[in-house]
């Protein structure tokens, strides 16, 4: 039996069967691997986001607890800040005394990663009482300071004089972390 | 001479159903290109977002690290802060315990507060007020009393009080 193909039809079958291999190819060799791979990386991108979600959301918990500390503990903050001034810490607590003098001494040191330094206060008080409000102010002053001993009382009149040493904490100069 | 009525049609090489066949392929291959393009796009699209999600997480990182120190930072502060009030608050009640417990029939001249001990000058009328109303309650906080009299111009004793707390037991109570 003679199967009889025209040679139109021919060409049909041959172009047909061409561009049906091209697509296959085409199909196989490119758009699967891409399709593969967008679609791992759709995955992986997903993965991604909700593992930035959370990492934003716990970057967002830290800057409220950082905001509340910051809030929670102004002054103490402030306080650490501020350089001691001598002129000015005589302004804020002359009322507690009838005569102050306040004398930095040289010597400075690192506690604790503070930078501490001496300061001497020898003064003229008309009770102990006044000492006690002087020490009550001291805690809510705009610097750190520790009333430190020994801690001289003597009678010179009608007054007392005492005279006691301070140390005032403050930020090490290279630890700008709290600005 | 004309041997058919009808006419003979003219023979192309693009029949109709090669047409067809054509138009088919086409729309298949513009599919699939399509596709191919979409998906390209979107792969560069997701690699893209891939770079930008690691530039967030580690700026998040670098800010959180930072967030992370200045919390420590502040918190060292405060408890260093709150050591010193404390601190202070308990110098002040010592001061206020040791003016209260002098009583009224001995006058201070001076008084000396150390860290391990307490040296008080004064005056008192005779031995015997000094010893039950102020040596006696110095014994119980200090764990070394030392006192010395010498006659006074007024005929009162003038008497010097030294009160020490061994450093063993100061050592133990900063720990």
């Amino acid at each position: 039996m003679k199967i009889e193909v025209s040679r139109q039809n021919l060409y049909l079958l041959i172009l047909s069967v061409a561009l049906l291999i091209f697509v296959l190819f085409f199909s196989f060799l490119v758009l699967i691997p891409q399709g593969k791979q967008y679609r791992e990386k759709r995955v992986q991108i997903k993965k991604e986001e909700a593992e930035l979600k959370v990492q934003k959301k716990y970057n967002e918990d830290t800057t409220n607890v950082l905001k509340e500390l910051r809030s929670d503990n102004k002054h103490i903050i402030s306080a650490f800040a501020n350089t001691f001034e001598t002129k000015r810490f005589k302004k804020l607590h002359d009322n507690y005394f009838s005569e102050l003098v306040i004398s930095k001494e040289p010597t400075e040191s690192d506690k604790d990663g503070f930078s501490v330094y001496s300061v001497k206060a020898v003064s003229k008080i008309n009770s102990p009482k006044t000492f006690y409000n002087f020490l009550d102010a001291i805690n809510k002053t705009e610097w750190i300071i520790s009333i430190n001993f020994p801690i001289n009382f003597k009678r010179d009149g009608e007054v007392i004089s005492s005279s006691f040493t301070m140390k005032v904490y403050s930020n090490l100069v290279d630890m700008n972390l709290t600005k | 001479m004309i041997y058919s009525y009808t006419k003979a049609r003219s023979k192309n090489l693009i029949t109709s159903e090669l047409k067809l066949l054509f138009i088919f392929f086409f729309i298949t291959i513009i599919m699939l290109l399509m596709t191919y393009l979409f998906l390209t796009y979107k792969n560069y699209s997701f690699k893209q977002e891939h770079i930008d999600i690691e530039k967030s997480k580690s700026d998040l990182n670098i800010s959180l690290n930072k967030m992370n120190s200045d919390i420590k930072f502040i918190e060292k502060q405060v408890f260093v802060s709150k050591n010193i009030f404390t601190k202070n608050t308990i110098l002040k009640d010592s001061i206020t315990n040791m003016f209260d417990l002098v009583p009224d029939r001995i006058t201070l001249s001076e008084a000396k507060l150390l860290k391990n001990g307490l040296i008080l000058y004064g005056i008192t009328p005779n031995k015997d007020v000094y010893n039950f109303m102020l040596q006696a309650p110095l014994r119980s906080i200090f764990h070394r009393t030392y006192s010395s009299f010498y006659p006074s111009e007024n005929g009162w004793l003038s008497f010097v009080s030294k009160n020490y707390i061994d450093e063993d037991e100061i050592i133990e109570e900063e720990k």
